[in-house]
């Protein structure tokens, strides 16, 4: 399964990287075949993907990155330059607007990017040009999708004119200001953000170059195989105009798409179907546009009452979905998660990021009982109990003294989870969009996708405690109650994470800093104390059942003893987290190297 | 200073956020985003002279309304002292659910003081529509003297009746808690009256 631990990956990493030439080659057959069946399909059928604008509709977003960084990367090699703010300004924008005219002339967003496509490399660069392209090839539609074009095209124009600088929206089309963050405070924190992914795409370009991969396009395919210093790139953050690659690359995209070539076309064709009926369709309706309203690219224009081709694929997305997985449906949340992907890759491959998403990433969160959802915060529990024993007090302690009167049962919180999970019960469902700013949801993304699910906990973890930080001093003698305790946590738990503008304050100081006690979290033991929480829980529900059949007739008395009996049962049985370095698993291990080397001797 | 739980409950895109952010914020976007678990806030009011010029504070449960987040509910509406039970004027289909989530709260919740509002929103929309495609109000408002809810029909649009449902609901909050503020408004030592609370307001109906 997919739990790249990390220790192992840094043992074995000179060996993954000489095998990667072979591994390498296969995934180009792979993409040859994507290609050229996904051709096929479309020759077959022209109509059978009737929005082959799959790619059109969202590049409206990436060039404008494009442009952004285009210009700034003409100063890689001297950084001072980056002061001329003025002088780089007006350079951006003439630029962009010839881009722009360019843009117009060629019929298409995906030639703004392969304008200037280098001939290195050309058989690979060529497959996925076609890959790129496919959608776009002039059809008997192009005519309606043309003026569907001049819409987002004019949204380039405005982008680019005024740069990121000077608009009201930052580069993925989100207003800069909002509840929590005025657009002066953005501005700052960008002035310098912007000049650090400058950095960071540098970096990432030597390490492609290095690894022997190309750039062609500024849309790398191919990412080197994973290292200690891969994911350390990650975690600070995968150039912009990359993320939708990479992310499709590092989750596996190709090896899940490879066997369901056509599938999603055959969902369309259901879906399009006149007849189709799905009792989600009208939820999902409801809540297309009420999915990043904020965001240019899910606007309608001013002058037309149609959707915006962002809005179309997510409704195709949704709904195709819901009945590829009818155990999952259309569950709220779905709408962001796809919405998001959608700004960084085209309609399948978001399609397919979601299938993967709600199964290895969040499996049963989604579901029609949400059981995954409660299984998450079971888990989330224990590692604040573990990890945040001071927040743990905060959470729960006070609370059964009130409720109950004394701790029989050590587990209890496992089924009757504590008010706190009402506010991280979002954080699991929509994978943090809306938690922090959007900046940061997509640096959790990268690592996401990258490391696994556990990074979802370490991250909530480093949330709880800056926003337990952040809270007034517990009132433990004070007169004040339990429950406005409560509001208060909630109150910061809820506001303090989305007024975090700088990612790196939480990602690299809260989450990744060397010697870090969340450090010792790793995939592992995320999913060992997952099944534990799930076989908790089964346990109780089971318990509960045969309790209640039991006493249905009997006494109170009887029902106070089944409650004994179910809590002493359960508090005999703990989890017990890994230690980490300081634990008695490494001590044990120096000792066994001093005997050893003491046996040498 | 006297704080309440409020939860909202009902069908998804009722217009639940839009009711809160309207009494909170005092603003309306025309399209809100989907509420996620839920969200919590909290606003202060001041009552009328009648009610001694008390002020309240509404702690605000604002709930996703997607079927499936039914399972979360409970813990919602636990402790709570007072729900909005939201339909939409607009979609007929609303308020059947609306009417299972009073059938949920009565069943659910043994706290016979809990305060239920039944509150058709979208107002401002239903002038624009044939009577047929909207939601019956007599249905409604029947619905509401039978099960001794509060009722009343609100746009969040315009701001129409939504600071009016908070006021009735924090008068009865204040009739039913008379008791123990004026207690802890008395001088320590003094001897504390033994009022009765004050009849049944919080069961009546405002139709």
């Amino acid at each position: 399964m997919f739990s790249p631990s990390a220790p192992d990956l840094s043992q074995n990493s000179g060996e993954l990287n000489a095998s990667e030439p072979s591994f390498a080659s296969d995934e180009g057959t792979l993409r040859k075949n994507v290609v050229r069946n996904n051709g096929q399909s479309h020759h077959a059928s022209p109509s059978k993907r009737p929005k082959s604008t799959i790619l059109r509709e969202n590049s409206g977003g990436l060039s404008f990155i494009n442009l952004y960084y285009d210009s700034a990367d003409k100063d890689d090699d001297d950084e001072a330059q980056l002061q001329h703010e003025s002088e780089m300004n007006s350079y951006k924008v003439d630029q962009s607007n010839s881009d722009v005219e360019q843009l117009l002339q060629e019929g298409g967003p995906m030639r703004l990017s392969a304008r200037d496509g280098s001939n290195s490399n050309l058989d690979d660069s060529g497959s996925s040009d076609a890959l790129n392209t496919a959608g776009l090839l002039p059809t008997p539609e192009s005519e309606s999708r043309s003026s569907q074009f001049l819409g987002s095209a004019s949204l380039i124009e405005d982008a680019a004119s005024n740069s990121v600088k000077n608009s009201h929206l930052d580069r993925y089309g989100f207003m800069k200001q909002n509840q929590y963050i005025s657009e002066k405070q953005f501005n700052e924190w960008w002035t310098n953000y912007s000049k650090y992914c400058i950095r960071r795409k540098r970096k990432w370009k030597d390490l492609l170059l290095k690894s022997g991969l190309p750039v062609d396009n500024d849309s790398p395919t191919r990412f080197p195989s994973k290292s200690e210093k891969l994911k350390r790139y990650v975690r600070k953050g995968i150039p912009a105009e990359w993320r939708g690659n990479a992310w499709w690359y590092f989750a596996r995209g190709d090896e899940l798409l490879s066997k369901n070539i056509g599938v999603y076309d055959k969902l369309l064709t259901k879906i399009n179907n006149p007849s189709f009926a799905s009792k989600d369709t009208e939820i999902i309706e409801r809540d297309l546009h009420r999915t990043f309203p904020d965001n240019v690219h899910f606007q309608k224009s001013k002058d037309s009452d149609e959707d915006p081709l962002t809005i179309k694929s997510l409704r195709r997305i949704l709904k195709a979905f819901a009945i590829y997985n009818s155990k999952i449906g259309y569950c709220q949340s779905m709408n962001f998660l796809v919405g998001l992907l959608l700004l960084f890759m085209d309609e399948e491959r978001a399609f397919w990021m979601l299938v993967i998403i709600t199964s290895r990433y969040l499996p049963g969160v989604h579901s029609i009982n949400l059981e995954g959802v409660n299984i998450n915060q079971g888990v989330l529990l224990l590692c604040i109990k573990e990890y945040l024993p001071d927040f743990w007090q905060r959470i729960y302690s006070n609370k059964t003294h009130r409720d109950s009167g004394k701790i029989n049962n050590k587990n209890e919180f496992l089924y009757k989870l504590p008010p706190v999970t009402l506010c991280t019960a979002s954080w699991f469902m929509s994978c943090f969009i809306g938690v922090v700013p959007v900046e940061t949801t997509l640096r959790i993304w990268d690592c996401l996708f990258y490391e696994g699910s556990h990074i979802l906990f370490k991250m909530s973890l480093a949330i709880l405690e800056l926003s337990g930080n952040n809270l007034p001093k517990a009132h433990h003698m004070s007169n004040k109650n339990a429950d406005d305790e409560d509001m208060e946590l909630f109150q910061a738990i809820q506001t303090f994470p989305k007024q975090l503008i700088n990612p790196n304050d939480i990602i690299d100081k809260a989450i990744f800093k060397r010697r870090l006690k969340f450090n010792a979290l790793n995939q592992d033991e995320i999913e060992r104390c997952k099944k534990y929480v799930i076989s908790q829980r089964a346990k109780y529900k089971n318990f509960q059942e045969v309790m209640k059949n039991d006493t249905a007739n009997s006494s109170k008395r009887d029902s106070v003893l089944a409650q004994d009996l179910i809590n002493e049962t359960f508090s005999n049985e703990g989890y017990g987290f890994k230690k980490g370095l300081n634990g008695v698993n490494w001590n044990n291990n120096i000792k066994e190297r001093v005997r050893r080397l003491s046996r040498k001797r | 200073m006297l704080q309440f739980k409020l939860v909202l409950l009902g069908d998804s895109s009722v217009g639940k956020s839009s009711i809160v952010h309207r009494f909170v914020k005092d603003s309306f976007d025309e399209y809100r985003e989907s509420t996620i678990g839920a969200a919590f806030l909290s606003q202060t009011i001041k009552l009328s002279e009648q009610y001694d010029e008390q002020v309240l504070k509404f702690e605000i449960w604002d709930t996703a309304g997607q079927e499936r987040y039914k399972s979360l509910a409970p813990m919602y509406y636990r402790n709570a002292n007072a729900a909005l039970v939201v339909y939409d004027v607009t979609e007929p289909g609303s308020l059947p659910k609306a009417k299972l989530w009073v059938d949920e709260l009565k069943e659910k919740v043994s706290d016979d003081k809990l305060i239920i509002c039944l509150v058709g929103n979208k107002l401002d929309l239903a002038a624009e529509k044939e009577s047929s495609s909207l939601v019956d109000e007599s249905e409604a408002r029947e619905f509401a003297k039978d099960n001794n809810l509060l009722f009343h029909q609100v746009s969040a649009k315009t701001g129409e009746n939504v600071i009016k449902v908070f006021e009735e609901i924090g008068e009865i909050l204040y009739l039913q808690n008379k008791d123990k503020i004026q207690e802890s408004k008395k001088p320590a030592g003094s001897n504390v009256s033994l009022q009765r609370p004050s009849t049944n307001d919080s069961q009546s109906c405002c139709v």
